[in-house]
């Protein structure tokens, strides 16, 4: 979409990048700055001591190889631009991350034709990388982040550059997403015991198929997906292929995870237990409910599971 | 994927073997130019780096390499003094390039490293460009392009055909900007500072004629200078260059004497005739004043002035190729001689052997006029003495030792000695150097007058014919005048050899690839090393550019011109760039689209192809094999020659 004047004459645009809009960004002309690059200014100092040398002793020869050089490093920047135009950027999904953890801005690279693209730099934050595409079509590039606080994360400007290909100019493209990465709170075990809230009677008669970690109850085909810490060894390792251990957990109960168990913590301290309890329930497979002020989760168990209530403790914001 | 960055990565090991290969060959113009002490430095340095790669252990730190730079710089100090000439600066580069790459750790360093190899790209023009060494540094340019890429890849290899490629591309490229540079680039801009060129070799005839000088430029077979005629060709024995003319001797050498401003003002120039003849003369640096000219030349082409002996003195030295225009005329141009011409023409050292006046007073006394005693003195010169380029050495009093007791020479010989017997006999006399014949060079059109065809005359003044060329070496060898000599075939004790015969069969053939080499080399002479302000104005001007500001008009306007033409260039190829395979996908839809109509924008490849088989099952196995054949390149590892193939193949 076309740009306002001001926009266009923005300065952010050349170093923070065009607000963001998209999911993803093709680079071209209007994304691709180029300028001379430190080594390039050196150049331009030799280029002219050249000319100063053929001036001084009127020699035809200086003068065409100093041209040509000058020339040679002008025909650079259309190879610069050509590096870095067409590719296309796009975010992609990041794992789960967790506050004061060092997570992964992921993002993709695609080249859409089969060119070659030479020593292309990706930067975020101080973070590079450097990288060639030759025969991919998509590239998956991954860089550190550092992440601090919990809840909405949004990238800063990720920079795509490249100095090819003589190093004297440097094309920069800085491109902003709008896709913010959600933070869990750091996981902490402060040492308080989880109470239990066991569940009535009948409720806990229907759970008797529940799966659990307890009681040994047999062997079941092994399923992709499953924790291979069920899975069971000894058959395997008679060759009988791969079976995982059913266990029963007849007396489970389901959990709640309640803010007022830790109401002698501080608030983030608080937020970074029940986050070790999610964490540590759903590792052990026991179904767990979560209670917030004014937010509750019933007992379930699962990724999705986790993920609401590590959500709700990513977001909540006292009142 | 690396974190590694610019400054911190280590050094691409074969980045510096293509750098040392680079240094060597850098190096090499320079070995005859340069002090044998600064190559072999440069050539050890850069041998200490290459072995480096295989024993790390060897690199030098900081504290090896500085006081090893400090004494190399007082090394070139000593050599060169403060001055930073052409040498001093060459020899200096050579060693900073070798130190720089013995430093580099990083590709910051060879960076440095190539940009300073670019700077010693130019250094050997400062001493010679010829032709073959413009070529020679413009496969160094590529390989230094290729270096600055490799460089700013992370390619390890440098059998890297893409990269080679673009290397290559760039160039092309740069070409037609450098043009345009290159034709526009004000010249007029005079020298910056003062040239030491203490230590230019002066080539050729040089200010100072003594009986031996001459005969030591007849093994040379470098050009002097090389003249294409306008109209038709003169003879070859009428092919006198002329050049300084001298009238001071001591007895042992004639010196020349720079000429005053009265001779300038004495000059008359002759008016333009139908019989004169028009050439244009592309002199090469002999860093000297004058001009040499067919005799003689009728008036000063630009950036000369004529003398009354007409000689043509250069505004300044001559440093660089220069072509001129000339004119020169066969008129007679008989003008009074002033008494303090006569008077140096007329003046014998005092030390003069009283044998060479004895002489000169005997055919004095039995001559009618002064046309006999020159004839007495050819025909004495004709009976009595042998042309021979290895003459017997003389000591103090030449003239008398050649003519009584050796009696072979050289034309220096001749005329020396001649000059001094006809000025003894009273006939004023000047000795005039230059060249005499020349090589016809049949591919280019021109004449090659090559250092061996230096030559030294006589001319003595006749009250009623003037000032009048005698050339005692015709007297004794006529062969001298009629044929150019052959400096390949000269032997040391031997007869002279001249270029007789015309050669047969393979040496025709030699000689044909010869002139047609010599004749590139004139162009590349008379159209690029030439292009100096004088020729930038005369070839501007046709276009109407006549001054600096034009130029720098033009060269911006045409510089931005050729930006945007290659930009477009650039631009319009990268749409260009479509997948083979998927062109060759469309070109069978399209093919398909007249049986079967277009594909529908909705249509995956399998539903398109199952539709194409219903509507057109008499082709069904074949388009069964091309939809295999085509989902195996876009998600199995099929190969696209084979897809398009068949692609080609399929008909309808």
């Amino acid at each position: 979409m076309p740009l306002a004047l001001s926009k266009h004459l923005s300065l952010k645009r050349f170093t923070k990048g065009e607000a963001a809009q998209q999911t993803h960004i093709k680079l071209n002309h209007r994304r691709i700055f180029i300028l001379p690059s430190k080594d390039g200014l050196t150049l331009a100092i030799v280029i002219l001591l050249m000319l100063v040398a053929s001036i001084n002793y009127n020699n035809s020869m200086g003068f065409v190889f100093t041209f040509l050089l000058a020339a040679a490093a002008q025909a650079s920047t259309l190879y610069s631009f050509k590096n870095l135009s067409g590719l296309i950027v796009s975010l992609s999904k990041t794992p789960d991350c967790y506050a004061g953890s060092t997570g992964h801005i992921n993002f993709i690279i695609k080249e859409p034709g089969e060119r070659e693209r030479w020593a292309i730099h990706a930067s975020h934050l101080g973070q590079l990388k450097t990288f060639d595409i030759t025969k991919d079509l998509l590239l998956p590039v991954k860089l550190p982040i550092q992440f601090s606080h919990r809840g909405w994360y949004t990238p800063s400007t990720i920079t795509l550059s490249t100095s090819f290909p003589f190093g004297v100019f440097r094309a920069w493209s800085p491109l902003l997403f709008k896709q913010p990465i959600l933070v869990y709170p750091q996981p902490i075990d402060t040492g308080l015991a989880l109470e239990f809230y066991p569940l009535n009677k009948e409720q806990n008669g229907l759970q008797s198929s529940q799966l659990g970690t307890d009681d040994f109850a047999g062997l079941k085909p092994y399923q992709l997906g499953q924790n291979y810490r069920q899975i069971n060894w000894k058959a395997f390792a008679a060759e009988k292929g791969l079976f995982s251990n059913e266990f029963s957990a007849e007396q489970s109960a389901s959990i709640w995870l309640n803010w007022q168990s830790c109401h002698q913590l501080a608030l983030e301290e608080k937020l970074s237990q029940l986050c070790f309890w999610v964490l540590n329930c759903e590792a052990e497979g026991l179904k767990y409910g979560l209670r917030l002020p004014g937010i509750e989760l019933a007992p379930s168990h699962g990724i999705e599971h986790q993920r609401a209530c590590l959500k709700e403790l990513a977001l909540y914001e006292h009142a | 994927m690396s974190t590694l960055n610019h400054a911190t990565m280590p050094l691409n090991p074969n980045l510096i073997k293509l750098l040392v290969v680079i240094g060597v060959l850098l190096i090499v113009p320079h070995t005859a130019e340069l002090p044998i002490s600064f190559i072999a430095i440069g050539f050890s340095l850069l041998a200490w780096r290459a072995l480096t790669l295989w024993a790390p252990k060897t690199l030098p730190n900081k504290w090896l390499l500085l006081p090893l730079s400090i004494g190399l710089g007082f090394f070139v100090l000593k050599t060169y003094g403060m001055s930073l000439g052409r040498d001093a600066s060459s020899s200096l580069l050579v060693l900073l390039m070798g130190l720089k790459l013995l430093e580099s750790r990083t590709p910051r360093d060879a960076q440095v490293v190539i940009y300073m190899s670019f700077f010693v790209l130019i250094t050997p023009f400062l001493f010679e460009q010829r032709l073959e060494v413009a070529i020679y540094a413009l496969f160094i340019f590529y390989l230094l392009l290729f270096a600055l890429v490799v460089n700013s890849t992370r390619n390890t290899s440098l059998k890297s055909p893409p990269l080679l490629r673009l290397s290559g591309l760039v160039l092309l490229q740069a070409i037609p900007l450098m043009l345009v540079f290159f034709l526009l680039f004000p010249r007029m801009i005079g020298p910056l500072w003062a040239m030491p060129d203490t230590q230019s070799a002066v080539s050729g005839i040089s200010d100072s004629i003594n009986p031996g000088t001459v005969s030591n430029l007849a093994l040379s077979k470098e050009t002097a200078f090389r003249v294409r005629f306008n109209g038709s060709l003169p003879k070859q024995k009428s092919l006198y260059w002329r050049g300084p003319v001298f009238w001071e001797t001591d007895g042992q050498s004639w010196t020349l004497t720079p000429p005053k401003k009265d001779s300038f003002d004495r000059a008359n120039p002759i008016p333009s005739q139908r019989s004169d003849i028009q050439y244009t003369l592309m002199m090469e640096p002999h860093h000297q004043f004058w001009l040499y000219a067919l005799d003689i030349p009728a008036a000063a082409p630009t950036n000369t002035r004529l003398t009354h002996d007409h000689q043509l003195i250069l505004n300044k030295k001559l440093t660089r190729n220069i072509s001129f225009d000339i004119r020169s005329t066969t008129q007679k141009n008989i003008t009074e001689l002033s008494d303090t011409d006569l008077s140096r023409a007329l003046k014998i050292p005092d030390n003069t052997d009283p044998r060479v006046i004895a002489l000169a007073k005997k055919w004095v006394t039995t001559s009618t006029n002064k046309s006999d005693t020159v004839k007495s003195a050819l025909q004495f010169y004709n009976d009595e003495f042998y042309y021979t380029l290895k003459p017997p050495s003389l000591g103090k009093n030449p003239v008398a030792e050649f003519l009584f007791e050796s009696k072979r020479g050289f034309c220096g010989h001749f005329a020396t000695s001649f000059a001094t017997l006809m000025r003894a006999a009273g006939i004023p006399s000047r000795l005039v150097a230059g060249y005499q014949g020349g090589v016809y060079n049949k591919v280019g059109g021109f004449y090659n007058v090559r250092q061996a065809d230096a030559h030294v005359w006589v001319e003595v003044w006749l009250a009623d014919k003037g000032w009048v060329r005698v050339d005692p070496t015709a007297a004794i060898a006529p062969n001298r005048i009629e044929h150019s000599i052959d400096p390949s075939l000269q032997r040391i004790n031997s007869n002279i050899n001249f270029l007789l015969t015309p050669p047969e069969g393979l040496q025709k053939w030699a000689q044909q690839l010869k002139w047609a080499i010599n004749s590139l080399d004139y162009y590349w002479q008379n159209s690029v090393l030439a292009y100096g302000p004088e020729k930038q104005l005369d070839f501007l001007s046709k276009f109407g550019i006549l001054d600096w500001g034009d130029m720098v008009k033009w060269l911006a306007s045409l510089t931005g011109l050729t930006l945007l033409f290659s930009l477009s260039i650039v631009l319009l190829l990268q749409k260009e760039t479509h997948d083979p395979v998927q062109k060759a996908y469309l070109a069978l839809c399209k093919k398909l689209a007249k049986k079967t109509g277009a594909r529908l924008p909705h249509e995956t490849t399998t539903d398109y192809f199952n539709r194409t088989i219903q509507l057109y099952p008499q082709k069904a196995e074949h388009l069964r094999t091309l939809q295999t054949l085509y989902l195996n390149t876009r998600y199995g590892k099929g190969s696209p020659q084979v897809f398009i193939q068949n692609v080609r193949r399929f008909k309808l």
